[in-house]
């Protein structure tokens, strides 16, 4: 913690960035900072409740994010891959952002619960996370960190929903499904979902039904779905901001599974792996096409 | 109206299988695959009374996600409309929150302002809200600061509080006495008033110590600073995600849509929708005059604190801490109260509304 504030401290002091984006005691839990003078720079912490993925907050969507002048954001090695993916997708220039990177045993589902990790409450895509620091980072801090609690992760829940018959799988998501309200935020509060208009909220022709009907449901989760498909890096901030709790993160992981079989694409911090869908191919699999 | 009755535990299930029976749908919270929400039940053991507080608020079940306002068909240069029915069927809602209840009371100034919405009332009227005091719930509740508490009857029809065996049961409308008379064999004299009054004070107690201010300094003082340096960050950890606006129970802002079903035929709907989006404000030439997250959050307290208890009188929060809950960013709509209690008050003249 102490190296965190101190860097933070410096890199405010001597003018190399005008905020630094982390983590602070909120009073309820762990929440989003913006530190703008190096005095406040005590305020930050990272622990196992710095669960949010701060990524986000370099998404162009944000100009008040934007005014605020050059950044440095907290970076956990799963958000590290989200800035690789803007980086990637031409909407931030490496150049133009300080990552300051930090070594993760794990972070737990909620930011306002407790903080203990044990295989209940540790988040889980953190329950097979193989990486302990981010590669794509200008400063690395902490300590060492053993892997996350196992448990029940991501993979065997998505394992138990293939296991069912269609009908039994199509119930299941009708059932999730119906919840959703169309607040959208789990658009919002994505690193990657950075269009100016989505294609959600166009009405000239209005592709996507906004109301939240099962049909108007669908066609958003399935769009919503394709379009992250070879792009979400899985940091499950959609699934953790739904306030229906639908499980996005199963489709998102689902996804990575598909992308990464057809197209050998991995998630990576790697700003220089090409993107699936940005990418051209010659020996790309076509057989679809007849 | 005015009466107290006594509502034992064994009454009560007789009570949902009475009125069941009697087909009237009876909601209640209902706990499913870990998470609680007002559900239809048939017996009151599906109901998980003194759980946690539902997820979603009390206002679905009068203002759905979405619903239809009209169909239309054409047929040459003919368009018929069929009209959606505005009467409905009678439901009985138990084990509602205070602070669920109050936001109904609330709800009804803007609903039926200028123009009385039909849907809105044809459901309130269908309804009888039978609320449970609550202890209170956790430390984002603060029901008491904005004027009404654990135990807070507004909008309510009868107000429960659990006691031994049962619930003290306040009648606070003509339709809660109509329920209790239409069922004399449920509802025994009164008992426990004073362990009512004891759970009473202690949930006051409890709520209280969450948040303290004073609801009209705040409103005297958002009333003259619209500008004013205490926007400028509040919204930068936002998301403008609208999740806070998804789950509170007075959020009633709402989108109109035409959905073409085939080429001659249509619904017309209204759906729920938030301020917090960019695209509730852009204009036809793209121009936003709410540019970014900061106007748009200063919009929501502006809203809540000031413009709407100064055209309907009641607050636009009923203190249920959903926001606050369910905000990904850890905005905290309390921590934002209590700053803009303790601003100096300097009101312009002729700024009180």
């Amino acid at each position: 913690m102490r190296e965190l504030r101190e860097l933070a401290k410096k890199l405010l002091e001597e003018g190399t960035v005008s905020v630094v984006i982390g983590w602070e005691e909120g009073p309820r839990g762990v929440r989003p900072a913006f530190v703008t003078s190096p005095e406040d720079a005590e305020q930050l912490v990272f622990n196992s409740r710095s669960v949010h993925n701060l990524a986000t907050y370099l998404n162009p969507r944000r100009p008040q994010v934007r005014r605020l002048g050059k950044p440095a954001v907290v970076v956990k090695a799963c958000d590290a891959a989200s800035v690789a993916a803007l980086i990637r997708e031409t909407q931030l220039k490496r150049e133009d952002v300080v990552l300051i990177g930090v070594r993760c045993g794990g972070v737990v589902g909620r930011p306002d619960g407790p903080a203990e990790l044990t295989p209940e409450t540790v988040a889980r895509r953190c329950m097979d996370c193989e990486k302990r620091e981010p590669a794509l980072c200008d400063h690395l801090v902490g300590e060492a960190q053993p892997a996350p609690p196992r448990g029940e992760g991501l993979g065997a829940r998505l394992g138990a929903l293939e296991a069912m018959p269609l009908s039994e799988r199509w119930a299941f998501w009708a059932g999730e499904l119906a919840r959703c309200v169309r607040c959208h935020a789990c658009r919002e509060v994505c690193p990657l979902c950075f269009c100016e208009r989505c294609v959600a909220d166009k009405t000239v022709p209005q592709w996507i039904e906004s109301s939240p009907h099962l049909r108007g449901n669908l066609a958003w989760q399935m769009t919503r779905a394709l379009h992250q498909a070879g792009r979400c890096v899985g940091c499950g901030e959609c699934e953790r901001a739904c306030p229906a709790g639908i499980p996005l993160a199963l489709i998102n992981r689902k996804l990575q599974q598909a992308v990464a079989e057809r197209y050998n694409f991995k998630v990576s911090d790697d700003p220089g792996v090409p993107a699936p869908v940005g990418a051209f191919r010659l020996d790309d699999p076509q057989e679809f096409i007849r | 109206m005015s009466g107290e009755r006594f509502l034992s535990t064994e009454r009560g299930e007789r009570l949902v299988a009475d009125l069941t029976l009697s087909g009237v749908r009876v909601y209640a919270p209902v706990e499913a695959q870990g998470r609680t929400e007002y559900g239809l039940i048939k017996d009151l053991r599906e109901a998980a009374l003194g759980g946690p507080l539902p997820g979603m608020s009390l206002k679905s079940l009068f203002f759905p996600p979405t619903e239809p306002l009209f169909r239309w068909r054409q047929s040459g240069s003919e368009v018929a409309l069929e009209a959606v029915p505005t009467t409905f069927e009678p439901m009985v809602i138990l084990g509602v929150r205070p602070c669920d209840a109050a936001s109904l009371a609330v709800l009804d100034g803007v609903m039926g302002w200028d123009y009385k919405d039909e849907l809105w009332f044809g459901r309130r009227q269908a309804a009888t809200i039978l609320t449970i005091a609550c202890p209170g719930f956790d430390d984002a509740c603060f029901c008491s600061a904005v004027g009404l508490g654990p135990d807070a009857s507004k909008g309510s029809d009868l107000l429960l509080v659990p006691v031994e065996g049962g619930y003290h049961v306040e009648i606070v409308s003509d339709k809660g006495a109509a329920l209790v008379k239409a069922h004399p064999a449920c509802f025994s004299d009164p008992r426990g008033r004073e362990s009512a009054e004891a759970f009473r004070q202690q949930a006051r107690r409890r709520v209280g110590s969450n948040l303290e201010i004073d609801p009209h300094r705040v409103r005297a003082w958002l009333a003259g600073h619209f500008e004013d340096r205490f926007f400028d960050g509040l919204g930068l950890r936002c998301h403008g995600c609208g999740a806070c606006a998804s789950v509170c129970p007075t959020c009633h802002c709402f989108d109109i849509v035409d959905e073409p079903e085939g080429l001659l035929a249509g619904t017309r709907r209204r759906h729920w929708d938030t301020c917090q989006t960019g695209k509730f404000t852009v204009h036809a030439s793209g121009h936003n005059p709410r540019a970014d997250q900061n106007p748009r959050f200063r919009q929501r307290v502006m809203h809540k604190f000031w413009i709407y208890p100064a055209k309907f009188g009641d607050v636009l929060c009923t203190g249920c801490g959903r926001c606050t809950r369910a905000c990904p960013a850890g905005q905290n709509l309390l921590e934002i109260l209590g700053q803009l209690d303790r601003q100096p008050q300097q009101i312009p003249e002729g700024m009180t509304s």
